[in-house]
């Protein structure tokens, strides 16, 4: 195979080396410079030369139309000089002096007066020969890597080259700097560059913000690179910006995870949806693929509230047990619930009563669908339907009945402490399985807490029937009356539930293989994804379309999968190593295809 | 803790005016002053006549803080109580130089006991240590002989490059010359520096203790009519000279001095000039007492290199006490133990420069308390020209 290398339109452009210049000022000034150095240090002329470097191809580890992933092997011996101005301090006693404490210097009177002299240092002859690790990909833009010190020979000459001493000074300093800069700085500013030709948003946004970071950047990549390559809908960077103002103001997560994995379109729909609730407007907005489910939200919002408490739920741990705490608060006596706990709930669930049942009972299968999405939409296609004929719907079914049972009957008519009674038995074994489930799903919900809110007076007109029956409206006790819900559910729900479980199981085992960094960032974009998705869009059909909308939501998660890890990967040189074990895991962890493909 | 060892040199007859170094004292006093930062607090106390302690409790952003201690063989009697200090003692301002007093004899400091030298070298121990970061600094001080005098400073830091640094100073003051040898263990720097007095070899001026001390040179001086009585100022010579054997680089610089002694008629005046002949700087100074309480001081700097220039001028201002009224002389006559309240209520040290750099220091004492506030200011940053501001109070007893 052979390159055609074009190295003469990059110095025929004017403005990339004006742009180029900038940005090697920047990185050059940016690190502590010796005393020596008494002023910002200046590119005055940048010039590649005419003579390109050698690239030898090593390995070609990916290749496709709009990525690409190789190693090469580079030797450079080309023409290229770059001139330096800067102002240096000539008197080296000064300099020394200048970095030693007072007390025990000498104190000369005259000896270490300054003479700042202005210097112009041009570095010509370079010799680079690296190994360089090189990643395209039309998102995330040109990442490269140097493996080993490419910096070969160096010859700077400059305005003190007739004194030796401070010629193999500058020698020596520079060097020095020059290999730091190669090895820091450029891989980052030719990624800043990349991105600016193959990122049109990120030019956009990057004009105000080239001074900040790397790690701004990278977060900026997450945002965008979900928006940019979505199968769904095609998101807009601007239309990001929108999405995130307008969830905080929905009181949904305000991370700006969730957005990203949303089309603003798909949004606003699902706003307008969810205000059609409120308002009891008839108008509901039609969403392509997606089933509505009314009571999904609240449900949802029960579990989150257990998972609440804990504001990390990151680990899958901690979100399982805060869910059984809630589970055994809510009503479980098999549980050994606080009392109090309970007596709170009771309340609670008058208030919130049917509604909450019947939102307990869409959250706690859609928790678990949510987590199971992830996986889903990779196990989905084989496993949903099996998993929902399976043990799981019977499962479910048996909660769902008792619940419904419950929730229809007792919240409606009955006083608050007779339904909470009652509604408390039923659910106890079926909720037992479903915790497990809602473990997941707390984790999901993590940061639903405001969410409740809304949503219980959403609810509230919704089911008359709680109304009357709640005396206190107390809103902390809601948590536990999501459980009790769970009972109301249909019974079209604990199919979708059953199908969630199992992913849900295969969740946790996953998270511990994954790098930690990639865990996190997986994990917390996540949780609001699936949060997110349940509320807004309540379908009230549950089975082939929720089963869609799951495929969507399987494939989204997968992509988000896929940045995180690139993410870590642009992080530094354990790149490949995450790369593969992030391939690994999402072959592995479940057997599944990749995400990617799944979608 | 300067000041103990200021009274340290006093005690031992040592003239720390003679020197390469202090050279330019007077426009150092009166320019180059640091104004604080920050609040600081400084507590000190001489137990005892040969022990100094001193406090200090500073707040720049973070806490800090020093300790230190101070060891003097020699009995320091003058008071240490900041009510009674006088203020000219412990603020810099111009310095005026006195004449130069023919070192002590050798035999002065004999001491016999039983037909034994039991007579001592007088030390000076000093130790300050800086809380936060764990910095030391240490200083010996010896007096070896009447013209001979050792001085050795180290700091030991975790930051410096080999975990800290010493100085050792030799000293050597026959007042007529004064010469030291210096060398740094921060790359070996080795230093020289002389310092020569034109005029009359104060040692030749009591020919009645002519004794083997004395160098062969007194004689002849000696033989001369002592034109000192003419003179009303001093012209002194020096030049200094280092080079860091590790990193084999130096420095050079001389400089001339012409100060008025106390016996000038006229108002005090200060000239000095500098010449960096490697570096092609050019400093002088002049500084003038143009009253009892008010110092001007101007200097100006150039390189003939680079051809910069910076124009440094600075006052200081003196402000007395209300005047003593007709009866204050009543008041004092019966137990005039407050010998240290000369009057003075307060120092005020301005200087500027040609960028419009502003430092003002304001140097008094309110009742048993030292304080100094200090500000620093650079005009040229119109939005926010405040660059330092300190104030730091002193209590020793």
């Amino acid at each position: 195979m052979a390159f055609n290398f074009n190295w003469s339109p990059l110095t025929a452009d004017a403005s990339f080396y004006t742009r180029a210049q900038e940005l090697l000022t920047t990185a050059l000034n940016k690190s502590p410079k010796p005393p020596i150095i008494v002023d910002d240090i200046l590119v005055n002329e940048l010039n590649l030369g005419s003579v390109p470097p050698d690239l030898e191809i090593l390995e070609i580890g990916d290749l496709a139309e709009d990525r690409f992933r190789g190693i090469f092997k580079m030797c450079y011996a080309g023409d290229a000089f770059l001139t330096l101005k800067t102002r240096v301090q000539a008197n080296p006693l000064n300099t020394y002096l200048s970095t030693k404490p007072s007390f025990a210097s000498p104190q000369p009177l005259a000896a270490a007066s300054g003479l700042t002299i202005p210097l112009q240092i041009t570095l010509s002859d370079i010799k680079l020969s690296a190994f360089i690790i090189l990643v395209f990909s039309r998102q995330k833009g040109l990442t490269l890597v140097f493996r080993n010190d490419p910096l070969e020979s160096l010859k700077v000459s400059s305005t003190f080259d007739s004194i030796p001493f401070v010629r193999d000074y500058l020698q020596n300093e520079i060097e020095a700097q020059l290999r730091t800069l190669l090895m820091d700085e450029v891989p980052a500013i030719i990624h800043r560059l990349s991105l600016r030709l193959w990122v049109p948003e990120y030019g956009a946004r990057e004009d105000g913000e080239i001074a900040r970071g790397d790690e701004n950047l990278a977060s900026r990549e997450k945002v965008i690179d979900p928006l940019a390559s979505p199968p769904q809908d095609p998101v807009d960077p601007s239309g990001n910006v929108l999405d995130a103002a307008q969830i905080a103001s929905l009181s949904l997560d305000s991370s700006s995870d969730a957005h990203s994995l949303f089309s603003q379109k798909n949004l606003l729909r699902l706003e307008a949806l969810t205000d059609s609730h409120r308002t009891l407007s008839l108008f509901t907005p039609g969403i392509r693929d997606a089933v509505f489910r009314a009571w999904a939200g609240p449900t949802e919002r029960g579990e989150a509230h257990g998972s609440t408490s804990p504001a990390t739920p990151m680990t899958p741990g901690i979100s399982r047990a805060h869910s059984y705490n809630g589970s055994t608060s809510t009503t479980y006596t098999f549980c050994d619930g606080p009392d109090s706990g309970v007596h709170t709930t009771r309340p609670t669930l008058s208030s919130y009563g049917s509604a909450a049942a019947g939102l307990s009972l869409g959250a706690g299968r859609h928790g678990k669908p949510h987590t199971g999405r992830k996986r889903k939409h990779r196990v989905v296609n084989l496993r949903k339907r099996q998993s929902g004929s399976d043990d799981t719907a019977s499962i479910s079914g048996e909660s769902t009945t008792a619940a419904t049972t419950s929730s229809a009957v007792s919240e409606a008519a009955i006083s608050c402490a007779v339904a909470d009674d009652e509604l408390i038995t039923p659910p106890h074994s079926p909720q037992h399985k479903v915790r497990f489930r809602n473990s997941q799903d707390s984790i999901d919900l993590g940061d639903t807490p405001p969410r409740l809110r809304n949503l219980t007076p959403r609810l509230e007109p919704l089911t008359a029937i709680p109304i009357p029956t709640n005396p206190s409206p107390t809103i902390p006790a809601p948590p536990p009356v999501p459980r009790q819900q769970h009972a109301s559910s249909p019974p079209a729900r604990p199919k979708l539930r059953s199908p969630p479980s199992i992913p849900a199981s295969a969740y946790p085992r996953e998270k511990p293989p994954q790098p930690s960094t990639a865990t996190s960032a997986f994990s917390s974009p996540s949780q609001p994804l699936g949060a997110p998705p349940f509320h807004y869009v309540e379908t009230p059909s549950g089975g082939i379309l929720e089963q869609a909308w799951l495929m969507k939501m399987a494939g989204e998660m997968a992509r988000r999968a896929q940045e995180a890890k690139e993410k870590a990967m642009d992080g530094g040189g354990g790149f490949w190593e995450r790369r593969n074990g992030d391939g690994e895991r999402a072959g592995e962890g479940e057997a599944e295809p990749p995400p990617a493909y799944g979608v | 803790m300067d000041y103990v060892q200021n009274a340290f040199y006093d005690a031992t007859h040592w003239n720390r005016d003679n020197s390469y170094g202090s050279l330019t004292a007077t426009a150092r006093a009166l320019l180059d002053f640091d104004t604080p930062r920050g609040l600081r607090l400084n507590v000190s106390s001489l137990s005892s006549p040969n022990f100094a302690t001193s406090y200090t409790l500073g707040s720049i952003g973070v806490v800090d803080g020093s300790l230190s201690y101070l060891y003097s063989s020699l009995p320091i009697k003058e008071t240490s109580k900041s009510g009674e200090i006088e203020l000219r003692h412990v603020i810099q301002g111009y310095r005026q130089l006195q004449e130069l007093r023919r070192p002590d004899e050798q035999w002065w400091w004999e001491e016999w006991h039983q037909g034994k030298r039991v007579d001592k070298r007088d030390a000076l121990l000093y130790g300050r240590l800086f809380l936060p970061h764990s910095t030391l600094e240490a200083l010996y001080l010896r007096r070896i002989s009447p013209t001979q005098q050792l001085k050795i400073t180290s700091v030991s830091d975790s930051r410096l490059k080999s975990g800290g640094t010493i100085l050792a100073l030799f000293q050597h003051d026959t007042g007529k010359y004064s010469t030291e040898y210096l060398y740094s263990t921060d790359s070996a720097l080795l230093g020289i520096r002389g310092l020569y007095n034109f005029g009359p070899d104060p040692r030749a001026r009591a020919p009645s203790y002519t004794t083997a001390a004395t160098t062969p040179t007194s004689p002849s001086a000696a033989t001369l009519p002592s034109p000192s009585e003419g003179l009303h100022g001093r012209f002194s010579a020096g030049a200094e000279l280092y080079y860091g054997l590790l990193n084999k680089s130096g420095g050079v610089s001389t400089g001339i001095r012409f100060a008025t002694l106390p016996r000038h008629t006229g108002f005090p005046y200060t000239m000095t000039l500098n010449l960096n002949p490697l570096m092609g700087n050019l400093s002088c100074t002049y500084a003038v007492q143009a009253a009892p309480s008010l110092a001007l001081c101007s200097r100006f700097d150039f390189n003939v290199y680079s051809y910069e220039s910076d124009l440094q001028l600075g006052v200081e201002l003196w402000r007395r006490r209300r005047k003593p009224d007709a009866l204050d002389w009543a008041r004092a006559k019966p137990g005039s133990k407050r010998k240290g309240d000369d009057g003075v209520a307060g120092v005020l040290k301005a200087r500027v420069n040609q960028d419009w750099a502003v430092g003002v220091l304001w140097e008094g004492r309110l009742k048993d308390l030292l304080y100094t506030g200090g500000v620093t200011l650079d005009f040229r940053r119109r939005e926010s020209p405040f660059r330092a501001v300190g104030l730091e109070l002193q209590y020793s007893s």
